[in-house]
């Protein structure tokens, strides 16, 4: 009796410490950029401009980190198309968390295949302090 | 002369029976939902009991045309209402992806009208909300996006039943419900929905179809 409940008790860690950056970043996706960016990162209209398959998140993506947590202003393209809402930051955001969340929109929903490491992250944070 | 008579007596049972199901399949009753007064009244000297519902009431608002919105502009109109406000970091951007899904969807139907109310209307001006429809690429005619009065929209909000107030807590400024509600062509409430939520948005958009094709019966 007690060798199955400390087997389940092992079975609920292990699958409660799912822990991969990619889990981390969608959740964190989820919480703090889909309500403008929408579910998949198709943005909504002229407003918010897409995160996914965008040309902008390729040819920033080293200041993705900076932009999520200092927020942006100005004109942008995106796609072809230019967007003037500004964005505000996320500086409740750690150095970790922002890494993830990096990680899952270059990777997954831009199919970049080589996401930074924290320690790169950490340098382009710092670069733009 | 029997035999004809029976003949023709079933096929019109048959065609009654076939209208019957034709017409069970698009009637779904919606109530009327708000407060209500029963009167009582004395017709040809019976006593009729009557329930009378609250029909939404005048208002004058301004679109982001500057153009004068009133409940004569919706006349015999079904209308889409919610609340929200353009600079609304939180809510309001899944609201518009839905009101944008009811738009679309209602695309060739001149009789349903879509009515956003800012409860920012210090920001949002005439030219604020002109440039915010622009974005996302709608019609005036179809989708209002409107400003005014402060008190009045925000009574206007209590008047539809709907949560809104200004709160510097939150996020953007503003608390306020995410609700979206039917209103008919005689101006009464006839279902909440939540604007953030896709199947809520679905039964909506069922519940639009059935509203649609009832008769106006204000004067």
């Amino acid at each position: 009796m007690k060798f199955i409940a400390s087997f389940g008790l092992l079975l609920i860690t292990i699958t409660a410490c799912d822990y991969k950056p990619k889990n981390q970043g969608k959740s964190l996706y989820l919480k703090h950029c889909q309500s403008c960016h929408m579910e998949n990162g198709q943005g909504l209209g002229q407003l918010f401009p897409p995160v996914s398959n965008a040309d902008y998140v390729n040819i920033h993506s080293d200041e993705l980190a900076c932009i999520i947590r200092y927020g942006l202003e100005g004109e942008i393209t995106v796609n072809g198309v230019t967007y003037n809402e500004a964005m505000s930051g996320n500086r409740q955001l750690s150095d970790i968390e922002i890494a993830n969340l990096t990680y899952y929109i270059l990777k997954e929903l831009n199919d970049i295949e080589k996401p930074y490491s924290i320690a790169e992250i950490r340098l382009q944070l710092d670069r733009c302090k | 002369m029997g035999r004809r008579f029976w003949r023709s007596g079933i096929s019109a049972f048959g065609v009654l029976l076939f209208i019957q199901a034709c017409s069970n399949q698009t009637a779904k009753e919606l109530p009327v939902l708000g407060p209500y007064k029963v009167v009582d009244n004395i017709v040809d000297g019976r006593l009729i009991t009557d329930t009378l519902f609250t029909q939404i009431r005048p208002f004058i608002f301004y679109d982001q045309d500057g153009e004068e919105i009133t409940e004569k502009t919706i006349e015999g109109k079904v209308c889409v209402v919610d609340f929200f406000f353009t600079s609304c970091p939180t809510i309001c951007p899944k609201m518009k992806q839905q009101m944008l899904r009811i738009y679309d969807e209602f695309e060739n139907e001149p009789d349903l009208v879509l009515l956003s109310h800012s409860i920012d209307p210090k920001r949002d001006s005439v030219e604020r909300l002109h440039e915010f429809a622009q974005k996302l690429n709608v019609e005036v005619s179809r989708w209002h996006f409107m400003t005014g009065d402060r008190d009045s929209i925000y009574s206007m909000a209590k008047h539809y039943m709907i949560a809104a107030q200004k709160d510097d807590e939150a996020p953007g400024g503003f608390a306020h419900s995410g609700a979206f509600l039917l209103v008919d062509k005689n101006r009464q409430i006839r279902g909440i929905y939540d604007g953030v939520d896709p199947e809520s948005i679905d039964l909506m958009m069922d519940d639009i179809r059935s509203i649609l094709i009832e008769k106006s019966v204000l004067k």
